[in-house]
């Protein structure tokens, strides 16, 4: 709001002093005394006087009742009947669409002066003329504004929700359609206004709008240029109006945007994943070098309301071969990990402690140059989304190619061939014809596969996925778990597998890591941790999932946001065991193999 | 006892390509379904993307005119879409969308939302409006004193709820629910569907449960219908169709899915090659260029649906006897 009240207040004033002209103590603004002509000070005159010996002030205030009335006149005509048109042009489509949309590409072509100019000669000058141009010409970016956003609104559910509610076609347009085209429609008033305003000074400037000797700003600019040399202030004033009236429309009509957009989005920080680690949290491991090893992961990501937290002290080791996988709802954190780990974090967030080392070097501290040859090479990442992950404009088998040629110096032709073999190698039927297809010309799942082909044209040692499948459907779920199953015991590859599917994790990794509100609540291998949970919150989980014969049981409440973690435990608030004792943060303990963040966890268990 | 509340009789529809430079065959993406849901009934509805799943449950609905065959609710045919006739039964229908962001409009109270039914078809009071508003929140567990509160406050499983609070303002008989969990986490998963049964159960709503997740299905539904582009592969009681899948489809599609119990695995069964397109359907049964039991005969006819094992339990395939 706070932004709304000050070009509001400065709109406000101009037309306030505009409306209360003929109540204000000024002078009549057509008496002339020439006497006075060109005076730059006369007493009741501060800004003096014109050509004419007319008082300048009460010229200007006067003339913003003209110069005013015409543009908000004009744009409001023209917002209120082009909204319209573009409303019902968008909805109903067909002839209406042609009739209101090609009528207004017509006036499009019109040069606008040069229209203005016809219709002023036709109809001669004067105020309603110009309100009559100045609304033709407006109209059709109203048209156009509007049916554009009719159409991007007219699919949505919610609109489509109304329908089937059974409400009638003026009753969606103008409860639900209206106010969610109100926004540029909104911005496109502040532009007629502001333009209006100047299309109408420079009309009368010519000679062809406002009719002397009634004042507007216009007017005075022309009568102002014949004595520009003698008294240039003259000038200045009808200028300095005009901008400052301008530039207030332009700020207010954006506040005004802002403020009715209620789809917020602006206040709530957004989730961003920080990882940093905190080395020596857990005892050296006396085994073997493991292929991954995370330990204290922390991202941070600074927010207007302070510092957030979206990984706090992840840790886990993954051997090669093996399958981890990581699990939580939506917020826990998962996702950032995986992209602390590649080195991909976005900007806004960093990594604040912990080491994450593959094959012993620290992933985390190497040099920007070092990781960028890691990525793609020794380790790669597979994303959820394939179709935004892959070019558009390149074919995939060039894509593939393009991958090998990234790290290795092969020629053009050998990298093409190797990425036919690879295609091949991820069950893409008739790969020769397929590397010269399109993403957009192939199905969900074999995107998917180009994505795995890519990744792994460099056997990598290391593959993170993350939420592979949860864009495609059951069949070829299962088609690309088997693909990655495979690709990992004949290459041998590490696989971190990202995913809120228990079902997944219970088919494919032989780890598992249940990530909440950012922290490992507990870890341990797969069938220990599923047979025997010891965090409630693993518990619930698996009691939510709708597999068994008993009736899933839902977790009440959600994750909460990184800057409302409660200070204890962060799953107290939504766990039917909590007590005082969880008011204090549980430390992650080692039992069996199995880790656990839960202070009751022994009872719990008994 | 007279016949079902909704009642689908071979219903077709095609979706033609639009505009004047459009060029290409229709999309038929239901295929001559029969399907009935009674007073009281949950009917499940899966099947993968391209299914047709999402456009029966519009035809059932009445949303979308269908093109071929016949939709009867409540013992009529379904008037034209816009008609007087039709907007008044909106308000024995309700619908209940997958994305629970995009379902609702960002610039209206939610209480404003969730009103329009009784706006549209009651002359309530805006007092008693506002009563029969409380109860509906406080029936689908959200709090009745935030009705001025704007979606974006509201976390995904609360839209839902939402969502379905919008669909039953009017007290509907019939609800379709299109894949009302698919996009929430787990946790929040077992909530809504636990109040959709319990608003079925408490209000004797009939439900079309729209879905790709089938032991949700399992546990929120009666019967079920398993669809591939645009046709009944097989349909039952759901312990029936789960117990003993007998298409070779819905094989497919259960041992596809994700199980946590490793008892309840089944061997997987992966399908070869890609889901043909829905412009250029295969002849005869529409699955049989990915069946690994399919015959030359497979593709000369259309394989009628035919009862198995029991008289609810029906399947599309002609060689279901040799195969089971």
């Amino acid at each position: 709001m706070r932004r709304l009240w000050f070009p509001a207040a400065i709109v406000g004033l101009i037309v306030l002093i505009a409306a209360l002209a003929p109540l204000l103590p000024l002078m009549d603004p057509v008496r002339q005394d020439v006497a006075n002509r060109l005076a730059a000070y006369v007493p009741g005159s501060p800004m003096g006087r014109d050509e004419f010996g007319r008082d300048v002030m009460s010229r200007l205030i006067w003339g913003a009742r003209s110069s005013l009335a015409v543009a908000f006149a004009s744009a409001a005509i023209a917002a209120v009947i082009g909204t319209a048109l573009g409303l019902l042009g968008g909805w109903f489509r067909g002839l209406v669409e042609v009739l209101a949309i090609r009528g207004a590409d017509v006036v499009l072509c019109f040069p606008p002066v040069l229209l203005a100019l016809l219709v002023v000669t036709l109809l001669g000058p004067g105020t309603g003329t110009l309100i009559l141009v100045l609304s033709v010409l407006y109209l059709p970016g109203f048209i156009r504004v509007s049916f554009a956003e009719v159409l991007s609104a007219r699919g949505q559910d919610f609109v489509e929700a109304v329908r089937a509610l059974g409400a009638r076609t003026p009753r969606i347009l103008l409860r639900t359609v209206l106010p969610n085209i109100a926004g540029p429609v909104l911005v496109q008033v502040s532009l007629a206004v502001a333009s209006a305003v100047v299309l109408e000074s420079g009309l009368s400037f010519l000679g062809l709008g406002v009719v002397p000797p009634t004042p507007s700003w216009g007017l005075m600019i022309r009568g102002a240029r014949a004595t520009m040399e003698q008294a240039p202030m003259l000038l200045l004033w009808p200028c300095l109006a005009l901008t400052i009236t301008i530039l207030a429309m332009n700020l207010l009509c954006d506040a005004v945007r802002d403020v009715a957009d209620k789809r917020g989005g602006g206040g709530a920080p957004k989730l961003r994943l920080v990882d940093r680690l905190l080395p020596g949290l857990f005892p050296a491991p006396a085994a073997p070098q493991p292929l991954l090893d995370v330990q204290g992961l922390t991202v941070e990501i600074a927010v207007p309301g302070g510092i957030i937290r979206p990984v706090d002290d992840l840790g886990f080791r993954l051997d090669a071969g093996r399958t981890l996988a990581i699990v939580g709802e939506s917020g826990s954190g998962k996702s950032m990990a995986a992209t602390a780990i590649m080195g991909l974090l976005p900007p806004a967030a960093r990594v604040a402690a912990g080491v994450a080392r593959l094959d012993g070097e620290d992933l985390l501290r190497m040099p920007e140059d070092a990781r960028r040859k890691l990525r793609g090479g020794a380790m790669a990442m597979v994303f959820q989304d394939p179709m935004s992950s892959l070019n558009p404009v390149h074919r995939v088998g060039d894509q593939v190619a393009e991958a090998i040629r990234a790290h290795r110096e092969v020629p053009a032709a050998q990298a093409s061939a190797e990425a036919v073999a690879l295609l091949k190698r991820v069950g893409i039927a008739d790969p020769e014809r397929r590397a010269r297809a399109y993403p957009h010309e192939l199905s969900g799942g074999m995107r998917q596969r180009v994505m795995i082909a890519m990744a792994i044209a460099n056997k990598p040692r290391l593959l993170i996925a993350d939420e592979p499948t949860t864009a495609l459907d059951v069949t070829v779920q299962a088609a690309i778990l088997d693909l990655l199953a495979e690709l990992r015991r004949e290459e041998g590859m590490g696989l971190v597998l990202i995913t809120h599917s228990l079902g997944v994790v219970a088919e494919v990794a032989e780890d598992v890591v249940v990530m909440y509100a950012a922290q490992v609540v507990e870890r341990g291998p797969v069938d220990q941790v599923f047979a025997r949970p010891l965090h409630p919150y693993t518990r619930a989980l698996l009691a939510a999932v709708p597999d068994g014969d008993a009736e899933p049981e839902g977790i009440p409440g959600v994750v909460p946001r990184p800057d409302r973690w409660p200070p204890g435990c962060r799953f107290a608030p939504r766990c039917a065991f909590a007590t005082a004792a969880c008011e204090t943060p549980p430390p992650l303990e080692e039992v069996q193999g199995q880790a656990v963040r839960c202070v009751r966890w022994r009872e719990l268990s008994a | 006892m007279s016949e079902p509340l909704v009642v689908a009789e071979q219903v077709e529809m095609s979706f033609a390509p639009r505009g004047i430079l459009a060029r290409g065959r229709p999309v038929r993406a239901v295929a001559g379904v029969d399907a009935t849901v009674a007073r009281g009934e949950a009917l499940g509805v899966v099947g993968e993307s391209g299914s047709g799943k999402s456009t029966l449950g519009r035809l059932l609905l009445g949303l979308l005119a269908a093109t071929g065959g016949a939709v009867r609710f409540d013992g009529q045919a379904l008037p034209k879409p816009g008609s007087a006739a039709w907007r008044a039964l909106r308000a024995r229908m309700g619908i209940v969308f997958q994305d629970p962001f995009g379902s609702l409009d960002a610039r209206r109270t939610i209480g404003a939302q969730v009103e329009d039914g009784l706006a549209i078809h009651t002359n309530l009071s805006a007092a008693e409006r506002r009563a029969q508003l409380t109860e509906m929140f406080v029936r689908v567990g959200l709090d009745p004193q935030r009705l001025g509160a704007y979606p974006h406050e509201f976390s995904g499983g609360q839209r839902q709820r939402l969502g379905i609070a919008r669909a039953l303002a009017t007290n509907p008989d019939f609800l379709v629910a299109d894949e009302p969990v698919s996009a929430l986490d787990v946790s929040i998963q077992a909530q809504v569907v636990k109040l959709l049964a319990e608003l079925r159960r408490d209000l004797g709503l009939a439900m079309l449960f729209i879905s790709h997740d089938l032991p949700v299905v399992r546990h929120l539904c009666d019967r079920v219908i398993v669809m591939y582009l645009g046709r009944v592969m097989e349909e039952g009681p759901v312990a029936e169709v789960f117990a003993r899948p007998s298409h070779p489809y819905t094989r497919a599609l259960l041992s596809a899915t994700p199980m946590l119990d490793p008892a309840r695995r089944l061997t997987r069964e992966i399908l070869p090659g890609e889901p043909p397109s829905p412009t250029n359907p295969p002849s005869g049964c529409v699955f049989r260029t990915r069946c690994r039991h399919a015959r030359p005969e497979c593709a000369e006819t259309v394989p009628p649906l035919r009862e198995f094992g029991s008289a609810a339990h029906r399947v599309a395939c002609i060689r279901a006897d040799e195969i089971n």
